[in-house]
């Protein structure tokens, strides 16, 4: 008999359901913290996942592009779980946040490098809470004895010399894009990018005054729009080369977005190469199998002749 | 001509009269045919409409009859033998005999003309049954008037016959069984022990079929998977056996003795020689989609077998769902038997015979919506059922509701769900009965006095050996069971409980119902799915109800109208495991008695094609339905060749052609002009 299968879509939520008498399978993306980036739709395996750009109305910001992911396509694999820079996708078995692709080891997960040395901390400070473009920090003030602040305006001098920062930030959120690395004052923050491009926006076909691509990226301050040429500018400090820009830019090729290499565990897996052939290139797939080669075979040499080092 | 149409269809003339009944040369042309005409009574079904008396002294009045008699029964061995005596005591040369249809006994009298010497094909019979004693029952003057009519056109035609010569056709000596269910199984197991090299073709992963997915078997209650999973191991193990599994049939060409089948085998994108079965690369794989065999109730590997007892045990990589991470490859390892590259392969098989044992599919209720199937989570169907009950099914045997997984304390078996309904199918499914009560039984047995179960049905057919003591041990074992109509039949679903109402009505109109917290359906078998499409292929018909149609429902129900191909198994009309293999050998039987002839022969009514007369025009190749007329080369000039084995004398190619180059022998326009005069010549006269 047929398989019975749910799909909801609502305003906060797209939900994907495989109900199975032992097993119940959901993809859940949400709206909230999606942007409507390419890198899930470029990461699914079953090409289930489409981008839809939604249409200008006049007068208007311009809305990021659509997520739909397709039921019969969909294999509830995780994949765009695991990439989402955002983390908007969560895949579950029975409730549970399993993703049997990890567990096997057959799809590498994105190393979100972020340190955090909250013992530089100056007292009061929460440029990194504000700076972030996705509200992911949340800094906080213990005093000696572990109990939390409420208002730093009432302590002496030598209370706030005393007290301890924490800095939370919600890892599987963040896409990595280094706002709060540079925003902060005292080096506290260490973010390294997972992903590595090349953004460029070509002056000569960028129409003038048009801010399409500023209106959707979700990192404040990737891309500036210039009152001196009225037209919108890349700076690739934050850019998280995720796409959501590409999606909506009015004109073909004004905006040039490339690729080049992920921060990823290391995993051999033929899916993850696929993934990355289509989300930067076939050379760079060819490049980082040439690098893992050399590196296995580095290996095999070290293990065999008991040499140290690289 | 429905006569000219039945003709072809007859089976082929029995070997016997061949060689008994060397052809003998017809009489010069000039001399005056001497016909016999054996008019006869049919016990009383001709005889009392027809005045007989008046219809024999009729007939010897007409030209070219040397010879009439009234007889009880000519088709019995008196009948007979008086017609051989009659023929050479008479010096007769054409035999018309005014009976029944040609379609019932035209081979017994052609075999008894041979028997005295004479040439089978100047043989002519008239059907006075069908179409006088029979459609005219009240009217018997008009129907005898009409019976002279009939007798007079087959004389006529009589006097025109020419002796023939049978064809004979080579046999290929190997068989094909499409579909590996039970009754494929046991046709395949029959013919390789004969010592004909067989092949099954499966279009699913393994044979097996519906058998292979049950938990027991009723009335014996005996684990289904146990014993037939020895028989399809011995089909997968058999010397002259080849299992071309994952497999879809393309096309059949060819005749009896001699098709040609194209098939496409499937990519598994694993190396079938090279797979050992060992299921590591199951273990390695990380993706998993649901199951068909556990009606989707259950999972497995993009990597897999449907089940441990698979046969060929070959894994298969489902595409819809692998994401191709290789990590199976890495598992195979040195076995080497993943190949992604794969591509479907066709492959063509010489066969001489062919069963089509194809099964059947089930109905999906969720067209129902009485049922409440696919809207209330505790609505099952009954091979859900089965996989639930089932100790290696998704729940490991648990009969578990869905809802929140817990044991049901009472269970509502609604039975003739689609079935015996004229909207939907109005036939039985005939085995759902017995289902049920083996499904009840097992969970009495098992739960006992911590279950109710309830049988909502109209009839509890019951009929064979065993079935009946099964239902009384069903009713001994605290069974309830509910008679209802069929109509007004429905379940609701209280919300909050996920507990489900079954309500229907008694013969009487009386309301009954029953508080369950799961119900089971016991949803219409159907037609195979692809039975259509096979059945354009193969050329045979389909029933009303979507099912193969056998040659004769009562004396030749493995045959199809078709020479060398058979029917086995539900595909030809729904049966329960021990009548599919029961049909699965009677039809390796037939198919048997057609590889061990050295050859096959053919009635000679086929096209024949005057070479100096035709153009090669290939008006008769786009008429022929049966691909049987083909223009080729022949020497310098392009003429139409008929292959005989393929030609069912149907005489299109012959209407069509504009240079009246072809003819059907014994349907000749003369012989069909003489007909028709005939028959015109008395209401000219009237």
């Amino acid at each position: 008999m047929p398989l019975k299968t749910i799909k909801k879509d609502t305003a906060e939520a797209l939900t994907l359901e495989w109900v199975l008498h032992v097993k119940d399978y959901k993809l859940i993306l949400d709206k909230n913290r999606c942007v409507g980036c390419q890198i899930c739709s470029l990461a699914c395996p079953k090409e289930a996942i489409k981008t839809e750009k939604q249409p200008k109305i006049a007068g208007e910001k311009a809305r990021k592009a659509k997520v739909d992911v397709d039921l019969s396509k969909c294999n509830f694999c995780g994949i765009c779980d695991i990439l989402c820079p955002f983390g908007a996708v969560k895949v579950t078995i029975d409730g549970k946040h399993v993703l049997s692709v990890v567990e096997k080891e057959s799809f590498p997960q994105l190393i979100r490098d972020i340190q955090v040395d909250a013992s530089k901390c100056p007292a009061g400070c929460v440029e990194c809470e504000d700076a972030c473009p996705l509200d992911l920090i949340k800094v906080a003030w213990l005093r000696p004895d572990g109990r939390n602040v409420e208002n730093l305006n009432l302590l002496t001098e030598t209370e706030k010399a005393a007290l301890k920062a924490k800095v939370d930030v919600q890892k599987d959120y963040c896409p990595c894009c280094r706002v709060c690395e540079i925003k902060c004052p005292e080096g506290v923050m260490h973010v390294r990018k997972f992903l590595y491009g090349k953004a460029a926006i070509l002056e000569e076909k960028c129409p003038e005054g048009c801010r399409d691509c500023l209106d959707v990226c979700p990192i404040e301050g990737a891309l500036y729009f210039s009152e001196d040429d009225r037209k919108v500018h890349v700076n690739e400090m934050f850019c998280v080369y995720c796409g959501a820009c590409k999606l909506v830019c009015p004109v073909e090729d004004a905006l040039e977005l490339k690729r080049t290499q992920i921060n990823h565990t290391l995993v051999r897996s033929g899916a993850w190469n696929k993934a990355l052939e289509r989300l930067a290139s076939p050379i760079e797939m060819t490049k980082e199998l040439k690098t893992k080669g050399s590196s296995r075979a580095r290996e095999s040499v070290k293990k065999r002749v008991g040499l140290r080092g690289d | 001509m429905p006569k000219r149409a039945t003709r072809k269809k007859s089976k082929a003339v029995p070997k016997v009269r061949i060689k008994k009944a060397p052809v003998k040369k017809a009489k010069p042309k000039a001399q005056v045919p001497r016909v016999g005409v054996f008019v006869c009574q049919c016990g009383s079904a001709i005889a009392s409409v027809i005045d007989v008396n008046e219809l024999t002294s009729y007939v010897k009045t007409l030209p070219n009859v040397a010879y009439a008699m009234q007889m009880d029964y000519p088709c019995g061995r008196q009948g007979q033998d008086e017609i051989i005596a009659a023929i050479k005591d008479n010096k007769l040369d054409r035999v018309v005999v005014a009976g029944c249809s040609p379609r019932l006994y035209e081979p017994t009298f052609q075999r008894c003309v041979s028997q005295a010497e004479l040439n089978p094909w100047l043989f002519e019979m008239a059907n006075i049954r069908e179409f006088a004693s029979y459609c005219h029952k009240n009217t018997p003057k008009e129907a005898t008037e009409k019976a002279k009519d009939i007798v007079r056109m087959a004389v006529s035609k009589a006097s025109l016959l020419e002796p023939l010569k049978p064809i004979e056709l080579p046999i290929t000596k190997k068989v094909m069984v499409i579909g590996g269910g039970i009754a494929g199984i046991n046709a395949a197991l029959d013919l390789a022990d004969m010592g004909f090299k067989t092949y099954v073709v499966e279009k699913t992963e393994t044979i097996g079929g519906y058998m292979a997915l049950l938990d027991k078997t009723f009335p014996t209650l005996d684990c289904s998977i146990c014993i037939e999973g020895p028989k399809m191991v011995d089909v997968g193990r058999h010397p002259n056996i080849e299992i071309i599994s994952y497999a879809d049939i393309l096309k059949v060409d060819g005749n009896v003795g001699n098709f040609k089948v194209k098939i496409r085998k499937n990519p598994r994108y694993v190396i079938a020689g090279n797979c050992t079965g060992c299921g590591e690369c199951k273990d390695a794989c990380p993706i998993e989609y649901p199951n068909y065999a556990d009606m989707y109730l259950g999972v497995r590997q993009a990597i897999s077998v449907p089940y441990g007892q698979a046969v060929p045990l070959i894994y298969t990589i489902n595409k819809d769902y692998c994401i191709e991470c290789y990590k199976c490859v890495d598992a195979c390892g040195a076995r080497q038997a993943i190949n992604f590259d794969q591509k479907p392969e066709e492959i063509e098989v010489d066969v001489g015979a062919i069963i089509v044992s194809v099964g059947y599919d089930m109905y999906n209720p969720k067209d129902l919506p009485w049922t409440g199937y696919g809207k209330f989570d505790n609505v099952f169907t009954a091979l859900e059922f089965e996989r639930l009950i089932l100790a290696a099914g998704p729940t490991g045997g648990k009969v578990v509701r869905a809802s929140d997984g817990q044991k049901p304390h009472s269970i509502a078996f609604i039975q003739c769900v689609g079935s015996r309904d004229i909207n939907h199918y109005e036939y039985c499914s005939s085995f759902c009965c017995m289902y049920t009560l083996k499904h009840s039984v097992m969970l009495k047995e098992k739960y006992r006095d911590a279950i109710d179960v309830y049988v909502f049905y109209n009839d509890m057919r019951s009929n064979f050996k065993g079935y009946e003591e099964f239902y009384n041990r069903a009713i001994k074992s605290g069974v309830k069971f509910i008679r209802t109509k069929l109509e007004n039949r429905k379940v609701i679903e209280e919300p909050e409980t996920k507990n489900l109402t079954v309500h229907g009505e008694t013969e009487e109109g009386k309301p009954v119902s029953a508080n369950v917290e799961m119900v089971v359906l016991a949803n219409a078998a159907i037609p195979q799915q692809t039975a259509p499409e096979l059945a354009k292929i193969l050329n045979i018909p389909l029933g009303k109800d979507g099912f193969f149609t056998e040659c004769q429902p009562k004396i030749r129900p493995t045959d199809t109208d078709t020479p060398g191909i058979f029917l086995a198994g539900a595909c030809q009309g729904l049966k329960d495991i021990p009548y599919s293999v029961a049909q699965g050998s009677a039809a390796a039987a037939e198919a048997a008695a057609v590889l061990r002839k050295d050859s096959w022969i053919v009635e000679p009514l086929v096209a024949q094609v005057n070479d100096d007369l035709c153009s090669g025009c290939r008006i008769c190749e786009s008429a022929c339905g049966y691909h049987a007329i083909n223009v080729e080369k022949v020497g310098d000039k392009e003429l139409a060749r008929v292959a005989e084995g393929l030609c069912r004398g149907c005489g299109i190619c012959s209407s069509a052609c504009p240079m009246d180059a072809i003819k059907m022998p014994n349907y000749s326009d003369g012989q069909i002009v003489a007909q028709v005069k005939a028959v015109l010549e008395k209401s000219v006269k009237a």
